[in-house]
C-alpha cells in the first residue's frame, strides 16, 4: 500500500489526522492515469498501439496518403510491379531528391511472361505536399494536396498496381477503413449485447441466468464459419453499402458476443456479493446505479480485454469472406476484398505484389494482439490494492 | 435538511406494538431461512435458519450489543432489520420522529427508501465495503446523491466536514481507499454512515477486521460521536470486552436465537443462561489476580439448517436435562429487562466476572 499521511504515526482518535509535510490538496491520478502509467511498461504493447495507430491515419487519411486516384482505372498500366523510389540514377550519380523512372514492359520471348524495364529518358522527381486530385478530408474538408507524388507525366506506384492498373497502395490505405471500420463496429455491437446480457445475467440471477446461459450455449454450438457465409452471401449486393456494412458487422457480432457476455456474467457474480454492492443497496441505491456505478465498471477491464482479442477475429474473418467474394462488395473495398486477383496461381505467380494487404492484415492483428497483452495488465489498476 | 415523509401507507399493522414510549425499534419474532437447494432442478430440500425468531426493544439512544459465536446469526439478524435480505417472518416496527410506527418488514424496496436514511449500517470489513473504483469524495457523498440532499459544491462541504468530524484530513478527499490504512478506511466507512444524520446505526462488526491498537481508536470515536449526535447503536461483535465497553444493554445470540438480554453491566456479573456464562468465562480480566473457571464448550455449533431439538443449546450444556432435549424454552423475563431462554435460568447460580 502506498504511503498516505502518518500510516506510522500513532492516529489519535478524535483529532484529525494531518500530513505535516503534505501539499494543500492531495488529489490522486484518475483512472486513466493509473491505467497508462502501467500500460507504458509494456514496451511490446506500444509497439502494437503505434501500429494500430499509423494503420488507421492511413486509414482515416487514405486520399492524403495516395498520390493518384485509387478508384481511377488505368488500363495502359495494369499490374505494375511496385515501382522503386531511386536516389541514384543509372549514371551511378546521386541526388537528395529522389525520383522514379517510367515503367514499360515487354514479354519474355520464352516464357511470355511480361517484363518490366525502367525508361532511363523518362524521369520523374518525387515531390511532397504535391497537387494531385481533389478529395475531402474526413468526408468535408476539401482539399487537393497530397503526401507524395511525381511530376506531371510520372507515376509513383510504391505498391504497384491492380489488375484495373489502380494504385495499389491508396487501394489498401482506403480499404483499411472498411477493414478496420467494420471490425470495431462488429466488436462495439458485440460489447453492447455481451454486457447487457452478461450483466442481467449475472446480476438477476435465477432462472433468468439459467435461461440466457442455455442460450449462450446454443449460440457457442454453431459452427461460426458456415452461417457467416450462409448469412452473408443472402445480402443483396444491391442494397445501399452503408446497410451492408452495418449487416456484415451484425453478422459477425452475432455469434462472438457470447465470449463476452460469459466473462461479463462471470465478473458481475463474483462482486455482486462483495460489501460495497451490499453497501450501495444498504444507502437505497437503484439497481441502474448499483449496476453501473459499482458492478460494471469493474467488469471494464475483462471488456476491453475480450475487445482486443476479438477485432483481430473479426478482421482475420472478413478477410476470409471477402476474399471468397462474400463479404464486401464493390464499391466498399476490404483489405480481403482486395486480395481476390490473387486467387488463380498463374496471376499470383506472375504478380506477387497483389498480396500486400495480407501484410496489412498481419500488422493489424499482430498489433490489436500486443495491445491487448498490455491493456490487459494495465486496466485493473487497483488490483493491487 | 428536509425531513422525510412517513406518510407512507402500510399494508398490515396489526397492533401497535406495546413497549415504552422511548422505544425506536422493536423486533418481533424475526426469522430469516435462507433456503438450501439442490440438484440439477434446484429443488428447495431444506432450510438454514440463520435467524429463527428474535425478539427485543431498542430504546431511543440506547447502545444494544449483539454478541455471539461466528455463524449465530447475528450478522443476518443485523442485515434483515435494514431490510438487504427480505425476512421470511416477523415485524421490524420502526418508530418515526414523528411518533408514528411502521412495520419495515412490510414496506417495498421503494417504500423502504426513505427509511435508508435514518436507519444506517456500518459493515465490518474496511478493504471491502469501499468501492475501490471511486475517490473518499464520492464514496461518503454518495449516500447525499442516492436521497438527493445535495450536490456539486454543496456535497464538498458537507464531505469535509464529515471527513473532519471522523478525524480525517478533508484535503485527501480526492484519494482512493486503497492509500489509507485499515483505520483509516473504517473512518471513511463511519462518515458514509453519518453523511445522512441517521437515528439508528447498526454497526456490524466495525472493529474486528482492525489491528488491536487501532481498535480502541474507532471505538472511542463511535461512542463519542452516538453519544453527540444522539445515536441509536446496534453493536454486533463475537467479543463480550469489546461489546462491554460500548454497549448499554447485552443481547446473546446462539443458533439464530436470543438466549439472554440484560443490561451490560449485570449480564457480565450475574449471568443467567449457560452459553452466556461460557462466554464471560473467556472475557480476559484485566487482573491478573482474579482466577476465574474457563468454561469450555464441547463440541461445535449445531447445523443451523438442522437445530437440536427442545433448547438449542442443550447439546453443550452443562447443565442440561431430560426437559432441555424436549421442550423448547421461552425467554423469560427474570425482572428488570433481565430477559433469559433457559429452563433453570432462576435455579442455577452461575459464575460472572468478579
Amino acid at each position: 500500500m502506498s504511503a498516505v499521511a502518518p500510516a506510522a504515526s500513532p492516529e489519535s482518535a478524535l483529532t484529525t489526522v494531518f500530513d505535516a509535510h503534505g501539499p494543500a490538496h492531495h488529489s490522486s491520478e484518475t483512472y486513466v492515469q493509473l491505467v497508462w502509467r502501467r500500460f507504458r511498461r509494456n514496451q511490446v504493447s506500444i509497439v502494437g498501439g503505434l501500429m494500430i495507430l499509423i494503420l488507421a491515419v492511413l486509414a482515416i487519411f487514405s486520399d492524403f496518403f495516395s498520390p493518384t486516384d485509387p478508384s481511377r482505372i488505368d488500363m495502359k498500366s495494369t499490374f505494375t510491379p511496385p515501382q522503386r523510389v531511386r536516389f541514384v540514377d543509372e549514371n551511378g550519380q546521386f541526388s537528395f531528391q529522389p525520383f522514379t523512372y517510367t515503367q514499360t514492359y515487354s514479354y519474355d520471348p520464352d516464357t511470355f511472361e511480361p517484363v518490366w524495364l525502367d525508361v532511363p529518358d523518362e524521369k520523374y522527381r518525387v515531390q511532397f505536399l504535391v497537387k494531385g486530385y481533389e478529395y475531402k478530408i474526413l468526408g468535408f474538408i476539401p482539399w487537393d494536396r497530397h503526401l507524395y507524388g511525381v511530376e506531371e507525366g510520372g507515376t509513383v506506384y510504391i505498391l504497384g498496381t491492380d489488375k484495373l492498373g489502380r494504385d495499389l497502395f491508396g487501394r489498401i490505405c482506403q480499404a483499411g477503413r472498411i477493414s478496420l471500420a467494420l471490425s470495431l463496429f462488429a466488436a462495439f455491437i458485440s460489447i453492447l449485447v455481451g454486457s447487457v446480457l452478461g450483466v442481467v445475467s449475472g446480476y438477476y440471477g435465477g432462472w433468468l441466468d439459467g435461461l440466457l446461459q442455455r442460450f449462450v450455449e446454443v449460440v457457442q454450438s454453431i459452427p461460426a464459419l458456415p452461417l457467416w457465409m450462409a448469412l452473408a452471401s443472402v445480402v443483396p449486393i444491391t442494397w445501399d453499402p452503408f446497410l451492408i456494412f452495418v449487416i456484415m458487422a451484425s453478422i459477425f457480432a452475432l455469434t462472438i458476443w457470447t465470449v463476452l457476455a460469459r466473462e461479463v456474467r462471470g465478473k458481475v457474480l463474483s462482486f455482486r456479493e462483495t460489501d460495497f454492492i451490499l453497501a450501495a443497496k444498504e444507502m437505497g441505491a437503484s439497481d441502474p446505479r448499483v449496476i453501473f456505478r459499482h458492478l460494471y465498471p469493474h467488469t471494464l477491464s475483462h471488456v476491453i480485454v475480450v475487445l482486443t482479442l476479438q477485432i483481430p477475429q473479426i478482421i482475420l474473418a472478413e478477410a476470409f469472406l471477402s476474399f471468397l467474394g462474400l463479404g464486401i462488395q464493390e464499391p466498399l473495398i476490404s483489405w480481403g476484398y482486395l486480395m481476390r486477383d490473387s486467387n488463380s496461381l498463374e496471376t499470383l505467380g506472375v504478380n506477387p505484389w497483389i498480396l500486400a494487404p495480407a501484410a496489412f492484415i498481419v500488422i493489424a492483428v499482430l498489433g490489436f494482439n500486443f495491445l491487448g497483452d498490455g491493456l490487459r495488465d494495465a486496466a485493473d489498476p487497483y488490483a493491487i490494492a | 435538511m428536509p425531513s422525510p415523509k412517513h406518510a407512507m401507507p402500510v399494508s398490515a399493522r396489526p397492533s401497535s406494538p406495546a413497549g415504552g414510549d422511548d422505544v425506536i425499534l422493536e423486533i418481533r419474532d424475526l426469522k430469516q431461512y435462507f433456503p438450501i437447494r439442490t440438484g440439477l432442478l434446484q429443488r428447495v430440500t431444506g432450510h438454514v435458519k440463520a435467524v429463527d425468531g428474535v425478539d427485543f426493544q431498542l430504546q431511543s439512544q440506547e447502545a444494544l450489543g449483539l454478541v455471539g459465536e461466528s455463524g449465530c446469526g447475528k450478522t443476518t439478524a443485523g442485515r434483515t432489520i435494514l431490510r438487504l435480505y427480505d425476512a421470511t417472518d416477523g415485524e421490524i416496527w420502526y418508530t418515526c420522529p414523528d411518533g408514528e410506527k411502521v412495520d419495515l418488514a412490510q414496506l417495498s424496496d421503494k417504500e423502504m427508501k426513505p427509511y435508508r436514511r435514518e436507519l444506517r449500517m456500518i459493515f465490518q470489513d474496511p478493504f471491502s465495503s469501499l468501492n475501490p473504483r471511486l475517490t473518499v469524495m464520492d464514496i461518503i457523498g454518495e449516500p447525499l446523491v442516492i436521497h438527493k440532499v445535495a450536490r456539486g459544491k454543496e456535497m464538498t462541504e458537507r464531505v469535509a466536514e464529515l471527513m473532519e468530524e471522523v478525524g480525517l484530513n478533508p484535503n485527501y478527499m480526492g484519494r482512493y481507499p486503497h492509500e489509507f490504512s485499515g483505520g483509516q478506511r473504517q473512518r471513511i466507512g463511519l462518515a458514509r454512515t453519518l453523511s445522512l444524520n441517521p437515528r439508528v446505526i447498526i454497526a456490524d462488526e466495525p472493529v474486528s477486521a482492525l489491528d488491536v491498537s487501532v481498535q480502541a481508536q474507532v471505538l472511542n470515536l463511535l461512542e463519542e460521536l452516538t453519544d453527540r449526535l444522539g445515536l441509536t447503536l446496534i453493536f454486533i461483535a463475537h467479543d463480550l470486552s469489546v461489546v462491554e465497553h460500548v454497549c448499554d444493554r447485552i443481547a446473546v445470540m446462539y443458533l439464530g436465537q436470543i438466549v439472554e438480554i440484560d443490561n451490560a453491566d449485570a449480564l457480565l456479573r450475574r449471568p443467567a443462561h449457560p452459553y452466556t456464562e461460557a462466554l464471560v468465562s473467556a472475557v480476559p480480566a484485566a487482573d491478573p489476580d482474579i482466577r476465574m473457571q474457563r468454561i469450555i464448550l464441547e463440541g461445535d455449533v449445531p447445523n443451523p439448517a438442522n437445530p437440536p431439538s427442545g433448547c438449542v443449546f442443550h447439546p453443550r450444556c452443562r447443565y442440561a436435562e431430560d426437559i432441555c432435549k424436549e421442550e423448547r424454552p421461552a425467554l423469560e423475563d427474570l425482572g428488570e429487562g433481565h430477559l433469559c431462554r433457559c429452563h433453570f435460568a432462576k435455579e442455577l447460580g452461575l459464575q460472572g466476572i468478579a
